[in-house]
Protein backbone atom coordinates (compact mmCIF):
# COMPACT_ATOMS: atom_id res chain seq x y z
CA UNK A 1 0.00 0.00 0.00
CA UNK A 2 1.09 3.57 -0.68
CA UNK A 3 0.33 6.40 1.74
CA UNK A 4 0.98 10.08 1.10
CA UNK A 5 0.82 11.87 4.47
CA UNK A 6 0.64 15.68 4.68
CA UNK A 7 2.91 16.20 1.65
CA UNK A 8 4.12 19.75 1.11
CA UNK A 9 6.19 20.97 -1.82
CA UNK A 10 7.05 24.43 -3.08
CA UNK A 11 9.21 25.63 -5.96
CA UNK A 12 10.66 28.95 -4.79
CA UNK A 13 7.93 31.02 -3.19
CA UNK A 14 5.17 29.14 -5.02
CA UNK A 15 3.57 26.29 -3.03
CA UNK A 16 2.47 23.45 -5.31
CA UNK A 17 1.39 20.76 -2.85
CA UNK A 18 -0.05 21.85 0.47
CA UNK A 19 -0.84 19.10 2.99
CA UNK A 20 -1.82 16.38 0.51
CA UNK A 21 -2.80 13.05 2.11
CA UNK A 22 -4.35 9.88 0.63
CA UNK A 23 -3.80 6.12 0.39
CA UNK A 24 -3.57 3.85 -2.65
CA UNK A 25 -4.57 0.22 -2.10
CA UNK A 26 -2.85 -2.82 -3.58
CA UNK A 27 -4.06 -3.84 -7.03
CA UNK A 28 -6.27 -0.85 -7.77
CA UNK A 29 -6.20 1.54 -10.70
CA UNK A 30 -5.98 4.90 -8.99
CA UNK A 31 -6.31 8.15 -10.93
CA UNK A 32 -4.92 11.54 -9.90
CA UNK A 33 -6.78 14.31 -11.70
CA UNK A 34 -6.81 18.08 -11.61
CA UNK A 35 -6.13 21.13 -13.74
CA UNK A 36 -2.76 21.62 -15.44
CA UNK A 37 -0.04 22.81 -13.07
CA UNK A 38 -1.82 21.60 -9.94
CA UNK A 39 1.07 19.28 -9.02
CA UNK A 40 -0.10 15.83 -10.16
CA UNK A 41 3.15 14.87 -11.88
CA UNK A 42 5.14 16.50 -9.09
CA UNK A 43 3.32 14.29 -6.58
CA UNK A 44 4.07 10.96 -8.29
CA UNK A 45 7.71 11.93 -8.84
CA UNK A 46 8.01 12.07 -5.04
CA UNK A 47 7.14 8.39 -4.82
CA UNK A 48 10.31 7.30 -6.64
CA UNK A 49 12.56 10.00 -5.20
CA UNK A 50 12.92 12.14 -8.34
CA UNK A 51 11.69 14.97 -6.10
CA UNK A 52 11.84 15.29 -2.30
CA UNK A 53 8.95 16.69 -0.25
CA UNK A 54 9.48 19.81 1.84
CA UNK A 55 7.26 18.24 4.49
CA UNK A 56 5.22 15.12 5.14
CA UNK A 57 5.86 11.41 4.71
CA UNK A 58 5.47 8.79 2.00
CA UNK A 59 4.94 5.19 3.10
CA UNK A 60 5.38 2.25 0.73
CA UNK A 61 4.47 -1.22 1.99
CA UNK A 62 5.00 -0.19 5.61
CA UNK A 63 8.26 1.69 5.04
CA UNK A 64 8.80 5.45 5.14
CA UNK A 65 10.71 6.29 1.91
CA UNK A 66 10.75 10.07 1.59
CA UNK A 67 13.99 10.47 3.57
CA UNK A 68 15.95 7.82 1.66
CA UNK A 69 19.02 8.91 -0.30
CA UNK A 70 19.63 8.11 -3.99
CA UNK A 71 21.14 4.70 -3.21
CA UNK A 72 18.35 3.86 -0.76
CA UNK A 73 15.73 4.65 -3.43
CA UNK A 74 17.06 2.00 -5.83
CA UNK A 75 14.98 -0.90 -4.37
CA UNK A 76 11.93 1.39 -4.32
CA UNK A 77 12.43 2.20 -8.02
CA UNK A 78 12.64 -1.49 -8.91
CA UNK A 79 9.30 -1.98 -7.16
CA UNK A 80 7.67 1.19 -8.61
CA UNK A 81 8.13 1.69 -12.34
CA UNK A 82 7.25 4.95 -14.05
CA UNK A 83 6.04 5.74 -17.57
CA UNK A 84 6.81 9.39 -18.25
CA UNK A 85 4.53 11.75 -20.13
CA UNK A 86 6.92 12.07 -23.09
CA UNK A 87 7.98 8.41 -23.05
CA UNK A 88 11.67 9.36 -22.42
CA UNK A 89 13.11 6.47 -24.42
CA UNK A 90 16.87 6.67 -24.82
CA UNK A 91 17.48 8.19 -28.26
CA UNK A 92 20.81 6.45 -28.82
CA UNK A 93 19.32 2.97 -28.37
CA UNK A 94 16.89 0.93 -30.46
CA UNK A 95 13.52 0.00 -28.97
CA UNK A 96 14.81 -3.47 -28.09
CA UNK A 97 17.94 -2.02 -26.46
CA UNK A 98 15.74 0.36 -24.43
CA UNK A 99 13.69 -2.54 -23.09
CA UNK A 100 16.78 -4.74 -22.63
CA UNK A 101 18.60 -2.16 -20.51
CA UNK A 102 16.88 -2.87 -17.15
CA UNK A 103 17.26 -6.60 -17.81
CA UNK A 104 21.01 -6.20 -18.39
CA UNK A 105 21.50 -3.97 -15.37
CA UNK A 106 19.26 -5.67 -12.81
CA UNK A 107 18.73 -9.25 -13.94
CA UNK A 108 22.38 -9.73 -14.88
CA UNK A 109 21.41 -10.93 -18.36
CA UNK A 110 23.95 -10.95 -21.19
CA UNK A 111 23.22 -8.43 -23.95
CA UNK A 112 22.12 -11.10 -26.45
CA UNK A 113 19.75 -12.80 -23.96
CA UNK A 114 18.39 -9.46 -22.79
CA UNK A 115 17.61 -8.47 -26.40
CA UNK A 116 15.73 -11.74 -27.00
CA UNK A 117 13.71 -11.20 -23.81
CA UNK A 118 13.15 -7.54 -24.78
CA UNK A 119 11.62 -8.62 -28.10
CA UNK A 120 9.24 -10.92 -26.20
CA UNK A 121 8.28 -7.98 -23.98
CA UNK A 122 7.69 -5.80 -27.03
CA UNK A 123 5.32 -8.41 -28.38
CA UNK A 124 3.03 -7.82 -25.38
CA UNK A 125 2.55 -4.20 -26.53
CA UNK A 126 2.43 -5.21 -30.23
CA UNK A 127 5.74 -3.50 -31.02
CA UNK A 128 7.85 -6.55 -31.95
CA UNK A 129 8.10 -5.44 -35.59
CA UNK A 130 9.74 -2.20 -34.51
CA UNK A 131 12.33 -3.70 -32.15
CA UNK A 132 15.31 -2.56 -34.21
CA UNK A 133 14.01 0.94 -34.88
CA UNK A 134 15.24 4.01 -33.02
CA UNK A 135 12.70 6.06 -31.01
CA UNK A 136 13.08 9.03 -33.38
CA UNK A 137 11.66 6.83 -36.17
CA UNK A 138 8.40 6.16 -34.28
CA UNK A 139 5.22 8.09 -33.61
CA UNK A 140 4.08 9.19 -30.13
CA UNK A 141 1.76 6.25 -29.58
CA UNK A 142 4.40 3.71 -30.57
CA UNK A 143 6.99 5.33 -28.33
CA UNK A 144 4.51 5.26 -25.45
CA UNK A 145 3.95 1.53 -25.92
CA UNK A 146 7.69 0.84 -25.92
CA UNK A 147 8.03 2.97 -22.77
CA UNK A 148 5.32 0.87 -21.11
CA UNK A 149 7.13 -2.34 -22.14
CA UNK A 150 10.36 -0.95 -20.68
CA UNK A 151 8.67 0.03 -17.41
CA UNK A 152 7.23 -3.48 -17.04
CA UNK A 153 10.48 -5.39 -17.64
CA UNK A 154 11.29 -5.72 -13.95
CA UNK A 155 7.75 -6.94 -13.14
CA UNK A 156 7.03 -4.02 -10.78
CA UNK A 157 4.38 -4.12 -8.07
CA UNK A 158 3.41 -0.50 -8.76
CA UNK A 159 3.39 1.42 -12.04
CA UNK A 160 3.10 5.19 -12.21
CA UNK A 161 1.69 6.51 -15.47
CA UNK A 162 2.12 10.23 -16.18
CA UNK A 163 -0.56 11.18 -18.71
CA UNK A 164 -0.31 7.88 -20.62
CA UNK A 165 -2.94 8.74 -23.24
CA UNK A 166 -1.97 12.36 -23.92
CA UNK A 167 -1.12 12.92 -27.61
CA UNK A 168 -2.45 9.49 -28.59
CA UNK A 169 -5.23 8.89 -31.10
CA UNK A 170 -8.47 7.57 -29.53
CA UNK A 171 -7.85 3.97 -30.60
CA UNK A 172 -4.28 3.91 -29.21
CA UNK A 173 -5.52 5.64 -26.04
CA UNK A 174 -8.17 2.99 -25.40
CA UNK A 175 -5.56 0.26 -26.03
CA UNK A 176 -3.36 1.80 -23.35
CA UNK A 177 -6.39 1.96 -21.01
CA UNK A 178 -7.05 -1.72 -21.65
CA UNK A 179 -3.43 -2.57 -20.91
CA UNK A 180 -3.51 -0.66 -17.60
CA UNK A 181 -6.75 -2.39 -16.57
CA UNK A 182 -5.34 -5.82 -17.50
CA UNK A 183 -2.19 -5.20 -15.48
CA UNK A 184 -4.40 -4.76 -12.45
CA UNK A 185 -6.90 -7.54 -13.15
CA UNK A 186 -4.50 -10.24 -14.35
CA UNK A 187 -1.21 -9.47 -12.61
CA UNK A 188 -2.38 -7.54 -9.54
CA UNK A 189 -0.25 -4.53 -10.46
CA UNK A 190 -1.22 -1.28 -8.74
CA UNK A 191 -1.41 1.59 -11.22
CA UNK A 192 -1.33 5.27 -10.29
CA UNK A 193 -2.39 7.25 -13.33
CA UNK A 194 -2.07 11.00 -13.75
CA UNK A 195 -4.54 11.98 -16.43
CA UNK A 196 -6.88 14.56 -17.90
CA UNK A 197 -8.48 12.01 -20.19
CA UNK A 198 -12.11 11.78 -19.04
CA UNK A 199 -12.76 8.69 -21.18
CA UNK A 200 -9.89 6.87 -19.43
CA UNK A 201 -10.87 8.10 -15.99
CA UNK A 202 -14.46 6.89 -16.18
CA UNK A 203 -13.71 3.62 -17.97
CA UNK A 204 -10.89 2.06 -15.94
CA UNK A 205 -10.48 3.92 -12.62
CA UNK A 206 -11.24 2.12 -9.36
CA UNK A 207 -10.78 5.31 -7.37
CA UNK A 208 -9.94 8.92 -8.15
CA UNK A 209 -8.38 11.79 -6.22
CA UNK A 210 -8.81 15.34 -7.45
CA UNK A 211 -6.21 17.98 -6.57
CA UNK A 212 -7.18 21.63 -6.52
CA UNK A 213 -5.01 24.54 -5.40
CA UNK A 214 -2.44 22.14 -3.94
CA UNK A 215 -4.94 20.25 -1.77
CA UNK A 216 -7.13 17.18 -2.09
CA UNK A 217 -10.51 18.39 -3.32
CA UNK A 218 -12.25 15.02 -3.45
CA UNK A 219 -11.41 11.33 -3.32
CA UNK A 220 -13.77 8.53 -4.29
CA UNK A 221 -15.03 6.16 -6.94
CA UNK A 222 -16.04 7.35 -10.43
CA UNK A 223 -19.70 7.02 -9.36
CA UNK A 224 -19.10 9.24 -6.32
CA UNK A 225 -17.44 11.83 -8.54
CA UNK A 226 -20.41 11.85 -10.88
CA UNK A 227 -22.84 12.14 -7.99
CA UNK A 228 -21.13 14.82 -5.91
CA UNK A 229 -22.71 18.26 -5.89
CA UNK A 230 -19.56 20.38 -6.13
CA UNK A 231 -19.28 22.99 -8.91
CA UNK A 232 -15.48 22.63 -9.18
CA UNK A 233 -15.61 18.83 -9.51
CA UNK A 234 -18.55 18.99 -11.90
CA UNK A 235 -16.87 21.60 -14.09
CA UNK A 236 -13.73 19.47 -14.32
CA UNK A 237 -15.35 16.10 -15.01
CA UNK A 238 -17.64 17.58 -17.63
CA UNK A 239 -14.84 19.63 -19.19
CA UNK A 240 -16.79 22.89 -19.12
CA UNK A 241 -14.99 26.12 -20.04
CA UNK A 242 -17.18 28.22 -17.75
CA UNK A 243 -17.15 27.72 -13.99
CA UNK A 244 -15.30 28.34 -10.74
CA UNK A 245 -11.96 26.72 -11.81
CA UNK A 246 -9.44 29.46 -12.48
CA UNK B 1 8.50 61.40 -3.19
CA UNK B 2 12.16 61.01 -4.16
CA UNK B 3 13.42 58.54 -6.74
CA UNK B 4 15.66 55.72 -5.52
CA UNK B 5 19.32 56.58 -6.11
CA UNK B 6 20.80 54.81 -9.13
CA UNK B 7 23.70 52.51 -8.28
CA UNK B 8 27.11 54.01 -8.89
CA UNK B 9 29.36 52.69 -11.66
CA UNK B 10 31.61 51.21 -8.99
CA UNK B 11 28.71 49.32 -7.40
CA UNK B 12 27.63 47.99 -10.80
CA UNK B 13 31.20 46.94 -11.61
CA UNK B 14 31.63 45.31 -8.18
CA UNK B 15 28.35 43.44 -8.62
CA UNK B 16 29.43 42.21 -12.06
CA UNK B 17 32.82 41.05 -10.79
CA UNK B 18 31.23 39.39 -7.76
CA UNK B 19 28.69 37.56 -9.91
CA UNK B 20 31.45 36.33 -12.24
CA UNK B 21 33.62 35.16 -9.34
CA UNK B 22 30.70 33.29 -7.75
CA UNK B 23 29.83 31.80 -11.15
CA UNK B 24 33.38 30.51 -11.67
CA UNK B 25 33.50 29.19 -8.09
CA UNK B 26 30.18 27.40 -8.63
CA UNK B 27 31.43 25.81 -11.87
CA UNK B 28 34.77 24.72 -10.39
CA UNK B 29 33.01 23.40 -7.27
CA UNK B 30 30.44 21.56 -9.40
CA UNK B 31 33.21 19.96 -11.45
CA UNK B 32 35.04 18.96 -8.26
CA UNK B 33 31.90 17.30 -6.90
CA UNK B 34 31.31 15.52 -10.19
CA UNK B 35 34.92 14.28 -10.21
CA UNK B 36 34.42 12.92 -6.69
CA UNK B 37 31.24 11.11 -7.74
CA UNK B 38 33.01 9.66 -10.80
CA UNK B 39 35.99 8.47 -8.74
CA UNK B 40 33.62 6.87 -6.21
CA UNK B 41 32.25 4.71 -9.07
CA UNK B 42 35.76 3.58 -10.04
CA UNK B 43 36.51 1.80 -6.75
CA UNK B 44 35.25 -0.86 -7.28
CA UNK B 45 34.58 -0.19 -10.98
CA UNK B 46 30.89 0.04 -11.81
CA UNK B 47 31.31 0.44 -15.53
CA UNK B 48 28.88 -0.42 -18.31
CA UNK B 49 31.19 -2.02 -20.91
CA UNK B 50 28.79 -1.88 -23.90
CA UNK B 51 28.33 1.84 -23.21
CA UNK B 52 32.13 2.30 -22.93
CA UNK B 53 32.64 0.48 -26.27
CA UNK B 54 29.97 2.62 -27.94
CA UNK B 55 31.55 5.83 -26.64
CA UNK B 56 35.09 4.80 -27.55
CA UNK B 57 33.98 4.05 -31.12
CA UNK B 58 32.06 7.30 -31.41
CA UNK B 59 34.76 9.43 -29.81
CA UNK B 60 37.99 7.79 -30.99
CA UNK B 61 37.40 5.98 -34.28
CA UNK B 62 35.20 8.71 -35.68
CA UNK B 63 37.81 11.35 -34.77
CA UNK B 64 40.61 9.73 -36.80
CA UNK B 65 39.96 11.54 -40.12
CA UNK B 66 39.99 15.01 -38.56
CA UNK B 67 43.13 14.18 -36.55
CA UNK B 68 44.89 12.92 -39.71
CA UNK B 69 44.19 16.15 -41.56
CA UNK B 70 45.09 18.40 -38.60
CA UNK B 71 48.29 16.54 -37.74
CA UNK B 72 49.67 16.23 -41.30
CA UNK B 73 49.19 19.93 -41.96
CA UNK B 74 50.49 20.93 -38.53
CA UNK B 75 53.78 19.13 -39.20
CA UNK B 76 54.00 20.77 -42.61
CA UNK B 77 53.32 24.23 -41.11
CA UNK B 78 56.12 23.73 -38.57
CA UNK B 79 58.54 23.18 -41.47
CA UNK B 80 57.19 26.13 -43.47
CA UNK B 81 57.88 28.40 -40.49
CA UNK B 82 61.35 26.95 -39.90
CA UNK B 83 62.41 26.65 -43.55
CA UNK B 84 63.75 30.23 -44.21
CA UNK B 85 66.01 30.33 -41.16
CA UNK B 86 67.16 26.72 -41.61
CA UNK B 87 68.16 27.47 -45.19
CA UNK B 88 69.87 30.74 -44.26
CA UNK B 89 71.95 29.05 -41.54
CA UNK B 90 72.51 25.86 -43.53
CA UNK B 91 71.17 23.84 -40.59
CA UNK B 92 69.14 21.36 -42.64
CA UNK B 93 70.32 18.52 -40.35
CA UNK B 94 68.50 20.10 -37.42
CA UNK B 95 65.08 20.44 -39.08
CA UNK B 96 63.99 17.04 -37.75
CA UNK B 97 64.86 18.05 -34.22
CA UNK B 98 63.25 21.49 -34.55
CA UNK B 99 59.97 20.13 -35.91
CA UNK B 100 59.93 17.20 -33.49
CA UNK B 101 60.66 19.25 -30.38
CA UNK B 102 57.78 21.66 -30.86
CA UNK B 103 55.38 19.06 -32.20
CA UNK B 104 55.84 16.35 -29.59
CA UNK B 105 55.96 18.62 -26.53
CA UNK B 106 53.40 21.25 -27.43
CA UNK B 107 51.71 21.53 -30.80
CA UNK B 108 50.38 17.98 -31.25
CA UNK B 109 48.79 17.62 -27.78
CA UNK B 110 47.46 21.19 -27.80
CA UNK B 111 45.88 21.17 -31.26
CA UNK B 112 44.54 17.64 -30.82
CA UNK B 113 42.93 18.71 -27.53
CA UNK B 114 41.31 21.72 -29.19
CA UNK B 115 40.01 19.55 -32.05
CA UNK B 116 38.67 16.88 -29.68
CA UNK B 117 37.13 19.56 -27.46
CA UNK B 118 35.22 20.94 -30.45
CA UNK B 119 34.19 17.57 -31.88
CA UNK B 120 33.78 15.26 -28.89
CA UNK B 121 33.37 17.59 -25.89
CA UNK B 122 30.70 19.75 -27.52
CA UNK B 123 28.87 16.68 -28.79
CA UNK B 124 29.01 15.08 -25.34
CA UNK B 125 27.51 18.17 -23.70
CA UNK B 126 24.78 18.44 -26.34
CA UNK B 127 23.83 14.79 -25.89
CA UNK B 128 23.80 14.92 -22.08
CA UNK B 129 22.02 18.29 -22.05
CA UNK B 130 19.32 16.97 -24.36
CA UNK B 131 18.93 13.91 -22.13
CA UNK B 132 18.48 16.20 -19.12
CA UNK B 133 15.87 18.48 -20.68
CA UNK B 134 13.92 15.55 -22.15
CA UNK B 135 13.91 13.76 -18.75
CA UNK B 136 15.97 10.82 -20.05
CA UNK B 137 18.31 11.14 -17.06
CA UNK B 138 15.27 11.01 -14.73
CA UNK B 139 14.07 7.97 -16.69
CA UNK B 140 17.41 6.25 -15.99
CA UNK B 141 17.03 7.03 -12.28
CA UNK B 142 13.45 5.76 -12.39
CA UNK B 143 14.80 2.47 -13.78
CA UNK B 144 17.10 2.27 -10.72
CA UNK B 145 20.15 2.86 -12.94
CA UNK B 146 22.83 5.21 -11.62
CA UNK B 147 23.37 7.88 -14.34
CA UNK B 148 26.93 8.58 -13.17
CA UNK B 149 28.01 4.94 -13.44
CA UNK B 150 26.04 4.22 -16.61
CA UNK B 151 26.41 7.45 -18.60
CA UNK B 152 29.16 9.63 -17.19
CA UNK B 153 31.91 7.18 -16.27
CA UNK B 154 32.13 5.63 -19.79
CA UNK B 155 32.20 9.11 -21.33
CA UNK B 156 34.84 10.31 -18.87
CA UNK B 157 37.09 7.33 -19.64
CA UNK B 158 36.23 7.52 -23.34
CA UNK B 159 37.28 11.17 -23.74
CA UNK B 160 40.51 10.73 -21.74
CA UNK B 161 41.53 7.59 -23.66
CA UNK B 162 40.54 9.24 -26.96
CA UNK B 163 42.78 12.23 -26.34
CA UNK B 164 45.75 10.04 -25.36
CA UNK B 165 45.34 7.82 -28.44
CA UNK B 166 44.72 10.70 -30.82
CA UNK B 167 47.79 12.55 -29.52
CA UNK B 168 49.89 9.45 -30.24
CA UNK B 169 48.52 9.37 -33.81
CA UNK B 170 48.96 13.11 -34.14
CA UNK B 171 52.62 12.89 -33.04
CA UNK B 172 53.40 10.30 -35.70
CA UNK B 173 51.37 11.94 -38.45
CA UNK B 174 52.67 15.45 -37.77
CA UNK B 175 56.24 14.19 -38.01
CA UNK B 176 55.35 12.41 -41.26
CA UNK B 177 53.89 15.64 -42.62
CA UNK B 178 56.95 17.55 -41.48
CA UNK B 179 59.36 15.02 -43.07
CA UNK B 180 57.72 15.17 -46.49
CA UNK B 181 57.26 18.94 -46.48
CA UNK B 182 60.98 19.25 -45.56
CA UNK B 183 61.77 17.26 -48.67
CA UNK B 184 59.45 19.40 -50.79
CA UNK B 185 60.41 22.81 -49.40
CA UNK B 186 64.11 22.66 -48.49
CA UNK B 187 65.23 19.39 -50.05
CA UNK B 188 65.92 17.56 -46.79
CA UNK B 189 65.65 13.83 -47.39
CA UNK B 190 63.28 11.94 -45.03
CA UNK B 191 66.27 9.86 -43.80
CA UNK B 192 68.10 13.06 -42.82
CA UNK B 193 64.94 14.32 -41.15
CA UNK B 194 64.71 11.04 -39.22
CA UNK B 195 68.35 11.34 -38.21
CA UNK B 196 67.61 14.81 -36.81
CA UNK B 197 64.78 13.31 -34.80
CA UNK B 198 66.68 10.33 -33.44
CA UNK B 199 70.18 11.82 -33.28
CA UNK B 200 70.13 12.23 -29.51
CA UNK B 201 68.67 15.71 -29.11
CA UNK B 202 65.16 14.30 -28.62
CA UNK B 203 64.27 11.52 -26.24
CA UNK B 204 61.39 9.60 -24.72
CA UNK B 205 60.91 12.41 -22.20
CA UNK B 206 59.80 14.72 -25.03
CA UNK B 207 57.16 12.24 -26.17
CA UNK B 208 56.08 11.54 -22.58
CA UNK B 209 55.80 15.28 -21.88
CA UNK B 210 53.20 15.65 -24.62
CA UNK B 211 51.36 12.49 -23.63
CA UNK B 212 51.07 13.58 -19.99
CA UNK B 213 49.58 16.83 -21.26
CA UNK B 214 47.12 14.89 -23.43
CA UNK B 215 45.81 13.01 -20.38
CA UNK B 216 45.43 16.26 -18.40
CA UNK B 217 43.63 17.93 -21.33
CA UNK B 218 41.41 14.87 -21.69
CA UNK B 219 40.39 15.08 -18.04
CA UNK B 220 39.56 18.78 -18.44
CA UNK B 221 37.41 18.23 -21.54
CA UNK B 222 35.66 15.20 -20.01
CA UNK B 223 34.89 16.98 -16.76
CA UNK B 224 33.75 20.24 -18.39
CA UNK B 225 31.58 18.55 -21.02
CA UNK B 226 29.89 16.22 -18.51
CA UNK B 227 29.38 18.98 -15.93
CA UNK B 228 27.81 21.46 -18.33
CA UNK B 229 25.72 18.72 -19.92
CA UNK B 230 24.31 17.54 -16.60
CA UNK B 231 23.57 21.06 -15.37
CA UNK B 232 21.63 22.08 -18.49
CA UNK B 233 18.35 23.88 -17.88
CA UNK B 234 15.93 25.72 -20.13
CA UNK B 235 15.22 23.48 -23.13
CA UNK B 236 16.94 23.85 -26.51
CA UNK B 237 18.44 27.33 -25.78
CA UNK B 238 19.85 25.85 -22.55
CA UNK B 239 21.56 23.07 -24.51
CA UNK B 240 23.13 25.68 -26.79
CA UNK B 241 24.41 27.66 -23.80
CA UNK B 242 25.86 24.53 -22.21
CA UNK B 243 27.70 23.57 -25.40
CA UNK B 244 29.10 27.10 -25.62
CA UNK B 245 30.20 26.97 -21.97
CA UNK B 246 31.92 23.62 -22.55
CA UNK B 247 33.93 24.87 -25.52
CA UNK B 248 35.00 28.05 -23.69
CA UNK B 249 35.80 26.32 -20.37
CA UNK B 250 37.67 23.47 -22.07
CA UNK B 251 39.80 25.82 -24.17
CA UNK B 252 40.57 28.04 -21.17
CA UNK B 253 41.32 25.02 -18.98
CA UNK B 254 43.60 23.52 -21.65
CA UNK B 255 45.71 26.67 -21.96
CA UNK B 256 45.93 27.32 -18.21
CA UNK B 257 46.86 23.72 -17.42
CA UNK B 258 49.27 23.61 -20.36
CA UNK B 259 51.19 26.42 -18.68
CA UNK B 260 51.34 24.63 -15.31
CA UNK B 261 52.14 21.19 -16.72
CA UNK B 262 54.88 22.68 -18.95
CA UNK B 263 56.27 24.50 -15.92
CA UNK B 264 56.21 21.38 -13.73
CA UNK B 265 57.59 18.94 -16.30
CA UNK B 266 60.17 21.39 -17.61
Amino acid sequence: MISFKHIKKAFGPKPVLDDVSFDVKRGEVFFIIGASGVGKSVLIKHLIGLLRPDGGEIWLDGEEISRKDELGMMPVRKKCAMVFQHSTLFDSMTCAENVALPLRKHRGMKTRDALIEAKNRLEVVHMQDFADRFPSELGDGMRKRVAIARALTLDPTYVLFDEPTTSLDPVSARRVDKLIRELSDKLGVTSIVVSHDLASIFSIADRIVMLYRGKVKLMGTPEEFKAVDDPIVQQFIHGRAQGPIE
Amino acid sequence: MTAAPSPSRFATLAEGVGTSVFGIAETVGGMGLLLGRILARLFPPRLDYPELRRNLYKMSVKSVPIVIITALFTGAIMVIQAAPIVKRLGAEGLVGWAAGFGTLREIAPLLTALMISGRVGANNTAELGTMVVTEQIDALRALAIDPIAFLILPRFIGITVTLFMMTLYADALALLGAAYSSKALIGVEPTAFLHGLTGGLLGFADVANGLVKSVVFGLVIALASCHFGLTTTGGAPGVGKSVNATVVASAAGIFVLDYFVSFLLG
